[in-house]
């Protein structure tokens, strides 16, 4: 009964969340089948497109493993590591919630005090993640059977998802085990996470393809994943159940072990000491340039990841869609409605380096949005009691924010060097990259200055609006183009205005107006930095 | 007002914050080698007046100055000559203590040499502080710790601290009155807020008292007691009651447990020990005014008002 009420304490702080996550997966598999239904709705299609696949690898390890032209495996292929991985960041992340931040914030403290006793929070959070993958894979093989695909392979993709989800409920309990922090605990539950997505797909694409090109054989790699196994179900294809057995055998186990683990531990200590920090600072910590950058380097190595993913995509995938585009008309009109007048790589290679600079853009105002979070959390009171000059220390933010910048973009410069190279793409898709890429970083440091500007003189509104206004710019940005917005729309956008190579030559574009904003915003804010106070308060 | 020099001035200072005045015409004046209280409750201007004077907030209007220069436009020239503590110290959660006392410290300007890690090391140990931990894991007094060390740590002319020992235990306590002692030796001005009367009592030699947002009492601590009662007691031994109205100035006189009490205004309390002696009192208590008392006198009006209140609370909460 207690469980049971810790259950429902649970429900209620989760439901709106769990609500998002499990309908939002559910809409997702919907939504790729009218996709797919769209674009690839004959078979022949389908066929190319498979082929197309085998021979460029690098696309498995971001799609699923292929199991035949059937509409519904092809659109397992497509869309069934994506369901996966909703489910198991769900998962994880409720693990860790319900059982790590309670202890960190001393609030399991209050509950293992009262005859609810130690192992009771454990059990009412299992209980809660395992009903929520159930929804989830009961909505997700509802939205497959709404479509009309035949109902044994709609409850096993659903089911398949909700059990990958279930050993990343178990990865995240024992995560809580490990580590100290909830921080701590997410971190390792995340890289477990994506070492595992990628190591499926990677298992995928050096598997055996079939005879007709249309199916994958995956390697050894790939058994080593909980993703491989909700993949190797080949559902609406061979509907093997086998897998999603190891799935829920791999949950028990590490739920196991993440009891086990509890019951040998006090309330609030860990397994894995938490790090001692340094006695002595380093050199770097010798000014507030050094410390804005102690602060903020994780999140900018984050981006510039993904940074150099976008770019080893951009130039690997543009010779993969030259293919394609020549077999599938529809396809290729999107890409040339998106690239303008450019042939088809290069039109590709724009799409992928507005991605890039919307990455660029998120380290830049990650980075300003620190110095609210310093000021509202009361570490920028003690800095700037020491001599250090008011705009000296926005303006650290600032240039930090544009070396962030700068980093994400040669990140994303390259990886599509790499990829040109590993492509045997064109040498000039390497100068379109360089041209892209400082069209975007102009376009980034829009944001930058912007964020600033709103630190200034809308301190508490610093957060939202900056990252608001990089997503509504990244809408623009990136669908503008395809859904045809008006111009005036499409050009308030600073990604759909910074300049493109275009051919042999540069598009230049909005490169003026990009530059007078970015002097004007750096100016303003630096100028108005002088009078402002400190605003400390939420 | 004595003849030094001051290091911080203000005059006619308000700060306004939308409707409200935090600070509503405040003149304070704190000498050189001063140890200075700056004593109000909780919302009365204190951290409002400490942030003005470091340039972290700017003044509606009226005059301040500290060293002489203009707290918002030389802000960092006077940084470099204090040390500043704030109220409830903040550190970042990813930093060891170590780290951030480095840190602070070299913001100050103060060099990585030999002589700086020594002193890092006395304080460290005089504060018991364990440098190893990052800074979400420590508590709100060993937060403290941090910024005390940073500021012992580097010498400054000024040293100007918010609350301080809000978070600490009495043996640490005793130890920031040591180093408050320290560096008052070596010349410094020290302006500590506080709404703790002994801590003050203790440590300084001037105190000034805000109330929503003005000075309404500054001075030596014996110019203060001069506007209190003394208290003054001998046990009932023959000579009644009735002889105290031999005592000239005494006032509020009772008798309770078998002693007769009085007060007297605290200057005339040497004409009253002739009369005491001829009366050949027993059991004679003389308690000169806390401060306490001085508080009580000004606030005494917030307090009533908060009794009031919660009087008539549990009358609600009863019926």
């Amino acid at each position: 009964m207690r469980t049971l009420a810790l259950w429902g304490q649970r429900l209620r702080r989760d439901w709106v969340q769990l609500l998002l996550w499990t309908v939002g997966t559910a809409a997702l598999a919907y939504a790729a089948y009218i996709g797919v239904d769209q674009s690839y709705g004959n078979e022949q299609d389908r066929v190319a497109l498979l082929a197309t696949v085998m021979a460029n690898p690098v696309i498995l390890l971001f799609r699923g493993l292929p199991s035949g032209a059937g509409d519904g495996a092809f659109i397992t292929f497509l869309i069934f590591p994506w369901l996966a991985i909703l489910a198991s960041f769900m998962s994880s992340f409720l693990a860790v919630r319900h059982t790590r931040t309670e202890e960190e914030t001393g609030r399991m403290e209050l509950v293992s005090a009262t005859p609810a006793s130690r192992w009771r929070p454990a059990a009412a959070t299992i209980l809660h993640g395992t009903a929520a993958n159930l929804v989830l894979a009961v909505l997700t093989a509802l939205a497959f059977l709404a479509v009309g695909l035949p109902a044994d392979g709609a409850w096993l993709v659903g089911i398949a998802a909700g059990a990958v989800g279930l050993v990343f409920l178990g990865v995240g309990l024992v995560a809580a085990q490990l580590m100290r922090t909830s921080r701590g605990a997410n971190s390792v539950s995340v890289a477990v996470l994506i070492t595992t997505f990628l190591l499926a797909g990677i298992g995928n694409a050096a598997g055996t393809p079939s005879d007709d090109l249309q199916s994958m054989q995956s390697s050894w790699l790939t058994w080593l994943s909980p993703f491989g196994w909700g993949e190797n179900t080949r559902a609406f294809d061979q509907n093997d159940w086998p897998p999603v057995a190891l799935c829920a055998g791999a949950a028990v186990l590490l739920v196991a072990a993440a009891l086990v683990l509890q019951a040998v531990r006090d309330v609030g200590a860990s397994l894995v000491p938490e790090r001692h920090g340094r006695t002595d600072a380093g050199p770097l910590l010798s000014s507030t340039t050094g410390l804005v950058w102690r602060l903020t380097y994780p999140s900018i190595i984050g981006w510039a990841i993904a940074g150099i993913l976008a770019g080893l995509l951009a130039t690997s995938l543009s010779s993969v869609v030259e293919q394609m585009g020549g077999d599938n008309p529809a396809v290729a009109k999107v890409l040339e409605s998106i690239s303008g007048e450019g042939d088809l790589a290069q039109g590709v290679l724009v799409t992928f380096f507005v991605m890039l600079g919307i990455f660029a853009s998120c380290a830049a105002v990650q980075t300003v949005a620190r110095a609210r979070q310093e000021e509202a959390h009361g570490t920028a009171e003690i800095v700037l009691a020491q001599p250090v000059p008011r705009v000296r220390w926005l303006a650290d933010f600032v240039v930090v924010g544009f070396v962030a910048v700068l980093v994400v973009v040669a990140s994303g410069i390259a990886g599509a060097a790499i990829g040109t190279a590993a492509a045997g793409a064109e040498a000039s898709l390497v100068r379109d990259a360089v041209v892209s890429g400082a069209g975007q970083v102009l376009a980034a440091s829009v944001f930058l200055v912007l964020t600033a500007l709103v630190f200034v003189l809308v301190p508490r509104a610093t957060i939202p609006a900056g990252w608001s206004l990089v997503m509504l710019a990244a809408i623009i940005g990136l669908f503008g183009p395809l859904f045809q917005f008006p111009d005036a729309v499409t050009d308030a956008s600073p990604f759909s205005v910074a300049p493109i190579p275009i051919g042999d030559s540069v598009d230049w574009r909005g490169v003026w107006w990009l530059i007078l904003a970015i002097a004007l915003g750096a100016a303003g804010s630096l100028a108005l930095m002088r009078r402002r106070e400190l605003a400390t308060g939420g | 007002m004595t003849g030094t020099t001051s290091v911080i001035r203000t005059a006619g200072l308000v700060k306004r914050y939308g409707s409200i005045n935090a600070l509503d015409g405040l003149d304070l004046e704190v000498g050189a080698g001063q140890i200075h209280g700056f004593l109000g409750p909780n919302g009365a201007g204190k951290s409002t007046t400490l942030r003005v004077l470091l340039g972290l907030a700017r003044a509606t209007s009226g005059e301040a100055s500290v060293f002489g220069l203009h707290p918002w436009r030389d802000s960092v020239a006077i940084h470099r000559r204090v040390s500043y503590i704030p109220g409830d110290v903040s550190v970042w959660p990813n930093l060891g203590g170590g780290e951030t006392i480095d840190l602070l410290s070299r913001l100050r300007g103060r060099r990585r040499d030999a002589a700086y890690r020594a002193e890092k090391k006395r304080l460290m140990e005089a504060f018991q502080f364990d440098p190893r931990k990052k800074g979400r894991a420590y508590s709100k007094g060993n937060r403290q710790k941090v910024a005390l060390i940073a500021a012992f740590a580097v010498p400054a002319d000024l040293y100007i601290f918010d609350e301080p020992t809000s978070g600490l235990d009495p043996l640490m306590e005793v130890m920031f009155r040591r180093e408050v002692a320290r560096v008052r030796a070596d010349g410094a001005t020290v302006l500590l807020s506080s709404h703790i009367l002994s801590e003050v009592e203790q440590l300084c030699d001037r105190v000034s008292i805000i109330r929503l947002g003005k000075i309404i009492e500054s001075g030596t601590l014996a110019d203060l007691r001069h506007l209190t009662r003394t208290e003054v007691s001998f046990a009932v031994d023959g000579s009644g009651a009735a002889s105290v109205s031999r005592v000239p100035g005494a006032d509020d006189v009772a008798v309770d447990n078998g002693r007769v009490s009085f007060t007297i205004a605290s200057d005339q309390v040497r004409g009253a020990l002739p009369v005491l002696a001829d009366l050949g009192v027993e059991g004679l208590r003389i308690v000169p005014p806390s401060l306490e008392e001085l508080f009580l006198r000004h606030y005494g009006d917030d307090l009533r008002e908060l009794e009031n209140a919660e009087a008539g609370e549990r009358a609600g909460s009863a019926r």
